[in-house]
């Protein structure tokens, strides 16, 4: 009963936060802006709070399960956000972001009666491959947020909408290495973490239908992220493109994710 | 009675620019234009500015319908095929004076505020001069707008935190790629607006690289700007180079063709180019804004950062509109006394030639007088003239602020039979302050009595 409140409690913060941060984009009002990066901050210390009230459920590791793994992510992508925007102009990012994490959040509350870890994968490996992949995540959700705000300042800029919106997205270039970097950040993390996926897969012999579509949308994900890389270094490209490449590489991930929560599975 | 003023023309407010363009007139055609204007002879005088956001005629002429006329089929002449009419607007009389003073002010520019016009409309006065076709009346009308031009920057915030459209697009540049400090900033043409371009780009640290036709001036112009100079051949080079191409050329064809900018976004591998076309005619084909990672912006799209800019100075716009109305008021009132002047001429001589014929028969029967003597008759004939005239004059004046000028005016010469008398000559041009217009011809009446003999011959 606790729990549910505080859970509830929780998600009305990230909603509150991500509508604050929708107003801030739309109208560009600075208080909703301010409140915005409060309600966020906020959210994350009602998040750890819940998550320690659930840490005398959980058995021995933390975030063993899909959801409690995603719960972690969506507050460490917070933390992560709020941490940039305060060195860098782009608290206009929370507007993509904070939906997302909420996102996350919910997913993280649907099903919470799964099945433990099996043996053959409850080893020293395990915590690696779910740090990875959740730091991953936060690499790809930063990116994901640079890029969906890069597409549309350069919307703007081509329809010539100078407004309101196009005043408050930063720069295309500030947009541009925030997500070339975080992409640079989260691309290892990915790869390792589908190489030890990979690892937990084949120790546990068969693949039903659903691991094998992760496993596919995992390996999409990691060639798009793949492709911009290799085009930005090696090709130079910037902009659009790669923008676009990235949303979708992130899509890709968070499908993996929604993959499993609806198949109630554990990390693979 | 005196002239009216007309103004005829389109500006960013009523057309688009691919329209303007069609109808500008270079800076070294305006004086046969004006000519060719004045041959129609339903205007005395004519000015012809021409800029990339407006061209527009003033003309001052006695039949303001006949001006508007002619200075109408002249637009549109230029303008063939296309329509004009639809997107020209007229003032007369008040009205026209009115939009010169908010002109020259800024107050009609697409960034209010903004110093260029000023100059435009200085050379635009240079042109008519050159071509002889300022007068009394257009001529006052422009000194008074440059002295309100002055007036409005000195007495509001209007300039204060004002853009030019080349500031305005430094800073949408600045929108794309952050930070503009080392930047590669291609200048194209190196005329009146990229030479604001060039100040505007090097106080935000950019690399400027100069290319204009005349490499003296590119060179000049790098130099001031602590650019580099490029000559026309390294235009392909430089443009796969540069992050902000900023052309401003008086060309009368585009510059950079969409095939040209096909092969630069290529060689560019799809890095995001700014363009900004502030040349009117056009330098830049429109369809270079639909190639990938270009920004193609011209001068009408650079007008929507203006109004966002209006809007935050709303204040000091009105009370600029507030300066230009006090100053259309007295040029104005001194536009009434125009046809006031040659009857306080008439007037005046009138006075004086009575004056001086009863004392030509008068003195001689005095005798002998002293030069002392002749002084002090003189000097009180002319008190009394000026008296006599003083209340007279005053009503005269005072009835052309009330409207009633004309009335009184035909009045009194009719009273004193001075229907020959027009002295339009004496219109006083050179005066400063409408108020003072008619004192130099009341005050000072000076009979001559001390430089005759008694017999009224000169010395």
């Amino acid at each position: 009963m606790v729990l549910k409140l505080a859970f509830t409690i929780t998600a009305l913060a990230y909603a509150s936060a991500a509508t604050l941060y929708g107003v801030y984009l739309i109208r560009g009002s600075e208080p909703a802006k301010l409140w915005g990066a409060r309600m966020l901050w906020a959210s994350v210390i009602l998040h750890a709070g819940l998550f320690a009230l659930e840490l005398d459920q959980l058995q021995g590791l933390p975030a063993g399960s899909i959801h409690q793994a995603m719960a972690i992510t969506a507050m460490a992508t917070c933390v992560a956000f709020l941490a940039l925007s305060r060195k860098r102009p782009i608290a206009v990012l929370g507007a993509f972001l904070t939906p997302v994490v909420l996102l996350l959040f919910l997913g993280a509350g649907v099903g919470r009666d799964v099945p433990p870890v099996p043996g053959p994968v409850r080893t020293f490996l395990l915590p690696f491959h779910i740090g990875v992949n959740m730091l991953g995540l936060v690499a790809f959700a930063v990116a994901f947020a640079a890029s969906v705000g890069y597409v549309m300042q350069e919307r703007q800029l081509r329809l010539k909408r100078l407004g309101g919106i196009f005043q408050r997205l930063p720069p295309l270039d500030v947009l541009d290495k925030l997500a070339y970097r975080s992409v640079l950040t989260g691309f290892p993390l990915l790869t390792t973490g589908i190489v030890t996926g990979a690892l937990f897969a084949s120790r546990l012999g068969t693949m039903d239908g659903a691991s094998a579509m992760a496993a596919v949308l995992s390996a999409l994900a990691w060639i798009l992220f793949a492709g911009v890389l290799l085009l930005r270094v090696a090709a130079g490209w910037t902009g659009r493109r790669a923008a676009i490449g990235t949303i979708l590489g992130f899509l890709s991930t968070v499908t993996v994710l929604l993959g499993y929560l609806l198949r109630g599975s554990v990390i693979s | 009675m005196s002239d009216e003023l007309v103004v005829v023309g389109l500006s960013h407010h009523t057309a688009p620019v691919a329209l303007r363009e069609r109808l500008s007139v270079p800076a070294e055609a305006a004086p046969d234009e004006l000519r060719g204007v004045l041959e129609t002879r339903a205007l005395n005088e004519g000015i012809l500015v021409s800029t990339c956001n407006r061209v527009e005629l003033y003309g001052a002429g006695p039949d303001a319908e006949a001006g508007v006329r002619c200075l109408r089929e002249y637009l549109d002449q230029r303008g063939r095929p296309d329509p004009v009419q639809s997107h020209l607007y007229e003032r007369r009389g008040e009205d026209a004076v009115r939009h010169v003073f908010r002109v020259a002010a800024s107050l009609d520019s697409m960034v209010v505020g903004e110093p260029q016009i000023l100059g435009q409309v200085k050379h635009a006065y240079e042109m008519a001069h050159e071509a002889g076709s300022v007068g009394t009346l257009l001529g006052r009308c422009l000194t008074r707008a440059f002295a309100v031009a002055k007036r409005v920057r000195s007495e509001t915030g209007i300039a204060a935190g004002t853009v030019s459209v080349s500031s305005i697009a430094c800073d949408l540049a600045t929108k794309i790629f952050g930070d503009l400090e080392g930047r590669r900033t291609l200048l194209l043409g190196a005329g009146e607006m990229g030479e604001a371009a060039a100040r505007a780009l090097a106080g935000r640290g950019v690399h400027l690289v100069v290319i204009n036709r005349s490499p003296e001036k590119a060179v000049r112009l790098a130099r001031e700007s602590n650019g580099e100079a490029r000559g026309y051949e390294h235009l392909a080079s430089e443009l796969v180079a540069a992050d902000v191409v900023i052309s401003s050329t008086s060309a009368k064809r585009f510059v950079l063709t969409r095939d040209l900018m096909k092969d630069v976004v290529k060689a560019r591998r799809r890095r995001p180019l700014f363009l900004i076309d502030i040349a009117v005619p056009r330098d830049v084909d429109p369809r270079v804004g639909e190639l990938p990672s270009v920004f193609l912006y011209d001068v009408d799209d650079l007008s929507q950062v203006a109004d966002q800019n209006l809007s935050q100075r709303k204040q000091e716009v009105e009370a600029a509109a507030a300066i230009v109305e006090v100053e259309v008021e007295a040029f104005e009132h001194w536009r009434r006394t125009l046809d006031l002047t040659p009857t306080i001429v008439a007037l005046r001589k009138h006075f004086s030639t009575v004056v001086k014929e009863e004392l030509a028969r008068t003195v001689p029967r005095l005798g002998e007088l002293s030069a002392k003597e002749r002084k002090s008759l003189d000097k009180m004939c002319q008190a009394m003239v000026n008296k006599l005239l003083h209340r007279p004059l005053t009503q005269l004046k005072d009835g052309v602020d009330d409207g009633e000028g004309p009335a009184l005016i035909d009045a009194t010469r009719r009273l004193f039979d001075l229907a020959d008398a027009a002295a339009p000559e004496a219109a006083p041009e050179t005066k400063t302050e409408s108020t003072e217009h008619a004192a130099p011809a009341l005050a000072g009446i000076s009979l001559g009595l001390s430089h005759h003999n008694v017999s009224g011959e000169p010395e």
